[in-house]
């Protein structure tokens, strides 16, 4: 079954546009693409659904209930802690 | 990356971010690229969504808010005099001493991706950085984002 990864910023257009990018490109460098959907959005308009998805990555600060469910998709920006971030993202993709 | 020189602010002094903020959102309103409410909400949103970007040997920030607030897109670059803290992104406890500033005005995402990209990858190259936050005029300034944009190609 693919899995629903979503992709969150505070806005919705910055930095969810850069990973998004990186990280359709990271799956299919790794052909992971068919496993995976990506969705685009801003946190606000996601709270309410958050369990829709089965990976939730962040650039953006995240309220306490869900801080467990996300992972920090800021490594894509700033280049430092990548391997890591990836290796957390796979797991749940083959989980 | 396209940045226009009119958009480049070098070595700005200044001991808040909010200053910062307002300074360069006046430029983008000012210049036609914003709507009014632009820099309020620029403001709102770094204080709930920081984007500051621990990069090396400086820290960036980002800041950005709703398309609806934006005419046209461009980006407007500020150099600091000192750093100035931020908030990080993903971790508002965590600040980082800025010193170059880009503030985004992004209309259409899908279609500046190429120029966020860009812009993000740029804010990862050291030396990029390192260079950005020595520049003393807008030519020099012009000069290291034209040398990334043809080491690039």
């Amino acid at each position: 079954m693919t899995k629903k990864l979503l992709i969150m910023c505070g806005t919705g257009v910055a930095t969810s546009t850069v990973v998004t990018g990186k990280m359709k490109t990271w799956l299919e460098e790794n052909g992971l693409e068919d496993k995976v959907t990506l969705h685009q959005s801003k946190i606000s308009d996601e709270l309410n659904r958050i369990d829709d998805y089965d990976i939730i990555v962040s650039t953006t600060i995240v309220p306490d209930d869900i801080r467990d469910k996300v992972i920090d998709g800021v490594p894509l920006l700033t280049g430092m802690g990548l391997d890591e971030m990836y290796d957390r993202i796979e797991g749940k993709i083959n989980q | 990356m396209q940045i226009d020189k009119e958009l480049m602010m070098i070595g700005i002094d200044f001991q808040t971010k909010e200053d910062i903020l307002e300074s360069m959102g006046t430029r983008l309103h000012e210049l036609g690229y914003v709507e009014d409410d632009f820099i309020e909400n620029v403001l709102d949103r770094e204080a709930n969504f920081p984007t500051g970007l621990p990069a090396s040997p400086y820290a960036v920030a980002i800041p950005h808010t709703d398309t609806d607030k934006v005419i046209e897109p461009g980006i407007a670059l500020a150099t600091l005099k000192e750093p100035v803290p931020f908030s990080s992104m993903g971790n508002a406890e965590l600040e980082v001493g800025v010193k170059i500033v880009f503030m985004l005005a992004v209309d259409a995402p899908g279609e500046q991706v190429t120029t966020l990209q860009n812009l993000i990858e740029m804010v990862q190259d050291e030396k990029v950085v390192s260079n950005l936050a020595a520049v003393r005029s807008i030519d020099e300034c012009s000069k290291v984002l034209e040398d990334f944009k043809a080491q690039k190609n």
